[in-house]
């Protein structure tokens, strides 16, 4: 990469620092003594407490992160062998057709996708909670990880497919030692990309939580009405932290299997 | 292949501990025996210790969800799949629920606090005899200000929107029932008018108040007046008092024309799969000292008056969230109008919107 002109330097950090400047904006409030985000009164750490001693709010970010983990990790698993599915198809008209189906499922609009997931659940009697919210979440991961995965596979040479096969690998092999380690980038990709999409919704998941089971989306939302309390702000400092966290632990992580050779198959 | 496998066995153990995390969590704050209810109130819309009163003293669980609207509210009960015990939904919301056979009529020998309610906030039109609600919290529309922004101006009557020097100062709640009810309550006419020529002229008065318009919004009129980025708005009472616990400039007054008079108020839906545990918990929150308790949480306007009687006297004698009686005579509650009244209404408000563009 060449080196960046001083405007460069100066447009990306404006660039930057729009974008973060919310979440900073946001986690500084959490600090207020004042109680509301209009005006900085004195340091505490007492919203930090009240997150802790807020077992519902624990129990719900708890909810949130069991239902984001599952329903990426079971989205990837479907959504990786639907994409191998579409590719392999000889019949390129049926192929189009999948993938215009796959497409409309992630332009439709998340309202009307909760709300016909809330009419088949009641219309099958399936009670309102935490199944009803991972099968939905599953339900509009899966295309994303299609869309993720299927880039990867089609700059795949079948060449390797073919070379694999002439020397005497089985199919389980060709999937499990050629298809899947060239296509690993992507499944990684469309899993985060699942969880996130996991974590943030709100328009599918309203519909279909109930019996007291919530995610922090919903949760905070209906907060609206009375004004947003700064536990929140606190919540999500937290939440930042441990994100910053992960990507910085991924990043070494990375580093070091790289160092250390192939980068692990 | 080995990094998938190893990431995924990762994935399943961080969420079966996670899984052992809640459930340990939940049988901590779980009471054992007296069987379990499910509430479904707005957001930060009750006093947190309340609901541990309530099951430390009957032993019945309460499982607590929120909603950040009526609509959505109605569409999560009407369609089943969950079992709500209570709900909180507003007055106009509850002759939807009504007509659609949402609720389950209350048996009012089962609450016996019910006398602590003021009787002026009961046997009200939209559900006389109070057959399937009672009163939770209530309030009036009326017009937010800030004096420190302002040169002196008062809010006695609806005109004093008018005046001139509030050029681009007003901002007004994005509802039609609110705004045109101002512009027939400042003529002097009825709310609930059914008048087409009253119509009329209200919303040609409204029009006459463009100019002073600065935005027609919703929740964000709290933040909006809490910044000082307005000085006058016309809003519910709730969210006034909102505004007032942060920034103490604020004031509120209901104009004398009159204004219209709302209501939050506990239901039993259809849903309700425990519903003697759903009448016990409405008995305890009308309890005096609960209900005084989670009035000062909350700081909406109580109808309970034994509660009233135990508050701090300054909060209750405060005209502008407790109107006095010759006040109160001029409030009215929103009539159910029926789709196609409704439907003029709405064409109005537009009506009034779009010529606010030009």
């Amino acid at each position: 990469m060449g080196k960046l002109s001083k405007l460069g330097k100066v447009y990306l950090a404006a660039v930057f620092f729009i974008l973060y400047a919310p979440i900073f904006y946001l986690i500084f409030y959490s600090f207020n003594s004042g109680g509301t985000m209009s005006s900085f009164d004195g340091f505490t750490l007492e919203h930090y407490a009240a997150v802790f001693n807020d077992t519902r709010l624990i129990i719900i970010l708890m909810n949130t992160v069991i239902v984001a983990l599952l329903s990426s990790l079971i989205a990837t698993a479907i959504g990786v062998l639907g994409a191998i599915g579409i590719v392999f198809l000889r019949n390129r008209k049926m192929r189009n057709a999948m993938l215009s189906l796959n497409n409309i499922l992630i332009v439709s609009p998340d309202v009307i996708i909760g709300a016909s997931f809330l009419i088949l659940f009641t219309m099958i009697g399936v009670k309102l909670g935490f199944a009803s919210v991972l099968i939905s979440h599953i339900a509009f991961s899966i295309p994303i990880v299609v869309i993720m995965v299927l880039p990867k596979l089609q700059e795949m040479s079948s060449n390797l497919i073919d070379a694999a096969a002439d020397l005497g690998a089985s199919k389980r092999d060709i999937l499990t030692r050629v298809i899947i380690p060239y296509i690993k980038p992507g499944i990684f990709a469309g899993f985060f990309l699942a969880l996130t999409y996991s974590l943030d919704d709100f328009a599918v998941t309203f519909f279909v939580t109930g019996n007291g089971f919530s995610t922090l989306s919903v949760e905070i939302y209906s907060m609206a009405r009375a004004g947003i309390t700064l536990t929140i702000n606190a919540l999500s400092a937290l939440i930042f932290v441990v994100t910053l966290g992960l990507v910085v632990g991924y990043y070494f992580f990375n580093q070091r299997a790289r160092t250390v050779g192939t980068g692990g198959q | 292949m080995k990094s998938i496998i190893q990431t995924s066995v990762a994935i399943l153990v961080v969420c079966a501990l996670l899984f052992y995390g809640v459930s340990a969590l939940e049988k901590s704050s779980a009471t054992s025996g007296g069987g379990s209810i499910t509430i479904y109130n707005w957001g930060e819309y009750i006093d947190p210790e309340l609901i541990t009163q309530f099951e430390e003293e009957t032993n019945i669980n309460v499982v607590y969800e929120t909603f950040d609207s009526n609509e959505a509210m109605m569409t999560k009960i009407e369609q089943g799949g969950t079992s709500y015990d209570v709900a909180m939904p507003s007055e106009y919301a509850i002759e939807k629920m009504k007509e659609n056979d949402l609720l389950i009529p209350i048996d009012q020998e089962k609450i016996p606090n019910l006398k602590n309610i003021d009787p002026y906030f009961l046997d009200l039109p939209f559900d006389p005899g109070n057959e399937y609600s009672i009163p939770y919290f209530w309030g009036t529309v009326g017009i937010a200000f800030n004096p420190t922004l302002l040169e002196g101006q008062t809010f006695e009557s609806w005109d004093d929107l008018w005046d001139p020097s509030l050029e681009q100062e007003v901002i007004i709640v994005d509802g039609a029932r609110e705004v045109i009810g101002m512009g027939l309550n400042s003529l002097g006419y009825s709310l609930n008018s059914r008048d087409a020529s009253e119509l009329r002229e209200a919303t040609d008065k409204l029009k006459t108040l463009g100019p002073n318009i600065k935005a027609v919004i919703g929740d964000e009129i709290v933040e909006m007046m809490r910044r000082e980025e307005a000085a006058v708005a016309l809003t519910w009472s709730g969210q006034a008092a909102d505004m007032m616990f942060v920034n103490e400039n604020i004031d509120f007054s209901v104009p004398e024309e009159g204004s219209n008079l709302w209501f939050d108020n506990m239901v039993i839906p259809k849903t309700s799969s425990n519903v003697d545990g759903a009448h016990a918990f409405i008995n305890f929150m009308l309890d005096a000292e609960a209900a005084a308790q989670n009035t000062e949480y909350v700081g909406y306007s109580t109808p309970n008056q034994a509660a009233v009687a135990l508050m701090d006297p300054e909060v209750t004698g405060d005209e502008r969230f407790y109107p006095p009686e010759e006040l109160r005579e001029r409030l009215e509650v929103y009539e159910n109008l029926g789709l196609e009244m409704l439907g003029i209404y709405n064409e109005l408000f537009l009506e009034f919107k779009m010529d606010m563009e030009n």
